[in-house]
């Protein structure tokens, strides 16, 4: 109301500047300035709601792309790994809060624990639901932690995978505590990990819980989470 | 003319840009606050419920009223949130540590303030109790000198809020104890006059 208003006085203004110059001025150029007054007070009016218009859809699109999906800034991106160790604490930042709150995810506080996230392998290119990875190394100190794939977007319909995850416990180590995972769509011997869907990018979930890293992830690096190698591709 | 109408274009595309940022700010901000989906509104489920409601079970069986909406959750872990309201008096979240690890974070609406697992067990028992900064002063002056107390008394950020529990399954044979183990858990409320009472029967137990 007190927008429209405003406008009110800055479109007048030229039509009584037409008023003041009519004695000058014919008949005919008078019309043509009368016309010309009024498209430009509706060229203004159009202008405001341009820009009002502009402004609301942009901004309302913006936040929702921000929002829709991932979170979109504040992990600490180690080798293909990034920590998300404050997602859900109370010093988050607001896109943080705006993602859980749109998907209802509860993140895990940092006392309890701590997500890592992977949608790259070490090379750099997107994990793909055709080809076969090899996760192997260690990861950091922990009480138990559990590794998951999921398929970005809907589930694909169909059968359940077998499995969609290892815990610390579940998985067969080499001697030296060391292990390996193969994340692959054929059937492999040992830690294998069935992909959840046919085709498309797929993306790893570490989740640490139970761990001292959660308050000083700086202390991370390459070494000490697991290394992501393609080692094949059969599309 | 036409030099004028480009530059009120310009400006007005420029008002636009503005007015875009400031959009994306308030909805950014706004969207918690009135979001429907999130896990504070749907946590009040739980809130006449005197055990956490399950919204992630292992053992397969159907999800309980209100429950499993979590968008990515971790296929090992058994998830249960109770609500609270302080205005009815201090939650207290009781849980016995078994074998299987166990965690408790409390949660406001803008996000985790207090979380501890198990190993902070006190005699295989967990007392947490969430509190206002009166309830809390409250409780101190109650207080009996001398006498040990095992609660572990957090103050909270927030009237409302809710506590999660999670119970890790490192095998899929214990998946079944993980669930159980979450409705284990007891989430009360102390009323306001109970301390007072409450502490004169305790004391002589």
């Amino acid at each position: 109301m007190a927008l429209s208003s405003g406008v009110g006085p800055a479109t007048g203004i030229p039509g009584r500047e037409d008023v003041r110059r009519d004695p000058r001025e014919d008949h005919g150029s008078r019309l043509r300035r009368l016309a010309r007054g009024a498209a430009s007070r509706s060229s203004r009016v159009g202008l405001f709601v341009y820009a009002l218009t502009l402004g609301g859809l942009l901004g309302l699109a913006s936040a929702d792309y921000a929002t829709s999906g991932g979170y979109p800034f504040g992990g600490t991106s180690i080798g293909s790994w990034t920590a998300w160790p404050r997602a859900g604490s109370l010093d988050t930042d607001p896109y943080a809060r705006a993602v859980n709150a749109r998907r209802g995810d509860i993140p895990l506080a940092i006392g309890e624990g701590m997500l890592l996230t992977a949608a790259s392998d070490d090379d750099g290119r997107v994990l793909d639901a055709t080809c076969t990875y090899r996760l192997a190394g260690v990861t950091p100190p922990a009480r138990a932690w559990t590794i998951t794939v999921t398929g970005r977007g809907a589930p694909a319909t169909g059968q359940e995978p077998v499995r969609t995850g290892f815990t610390s416990t579940e998985i067969l180590r080499e001697t030296d505590g060391r292990f390996a995972i193969l994340l692959s769509p054929e059937v492999q011997a040992g830690n294998w990990l069935p992909m959840p869907r046919p085709s498309g990018p797929v993306r790893l979930a570490l989740r640490l819980y139970d761990t001292p890293v959660a308050a000083s992830v700086g202390s991370l690096d390459r070494d000490s989470l697991p290394a992501i190698e393609r080692t094949g591709c059969g599309s | 003319m036409r030099v004028m109408s480009r530059s009120a274009f310009l400006l007005a595309t420029a008002c636009g840009l503005v007015i875009a940022g400031i959009v994306h700010i308030a909805t950014v901000l706004a969207i918690p606050r009135f979001s429907e989906g999130d896990a504070f509104t749907r946590a009040r489920a739980s809130e006449t419920l005197d055990h956490p409601l399950r919204i992630h079970g292992l053992a397969g069986g159907p999800p309980a009223a209100g429950g499993a909406w979590l968008p990515n959750p971790d296929p090992a872990v058994s998830v249960g949130v109770c609500s609270y309201d302080l205005d009815d008096g201090p939650m207290r979240v009781s849980a016995q540590s078994g074998s299987l690890m166990l965690s408790v974070s409390m949660h406001s609406r803008r996000g985790a303030f207090y979380a501890v697992t198990d190993q902070a067990a006190v005699r295989g028992g967990l007392d947490l109790v969430v509190m206002t900064r009166a309830q809390y002063d409250e409780a101190l002056a109650n207080d009996v000198a001398g006498e040990v107390t095992r609660d572990v008394r957090i103050i909270a950020p927030a009237r409302r809020g809710f506590a999660v529990v999670r119970v890790i399954a490192a095998l899929p044979s214990e998946r079944a104890a993980a669930d159980a183990a979450v409705q284990a858990v007891s989430c009360t409320i102390d009323s306001p006059a109970e301390p007072t009472g409450d502490e004169a029967g305790s004391g002589k137990s």
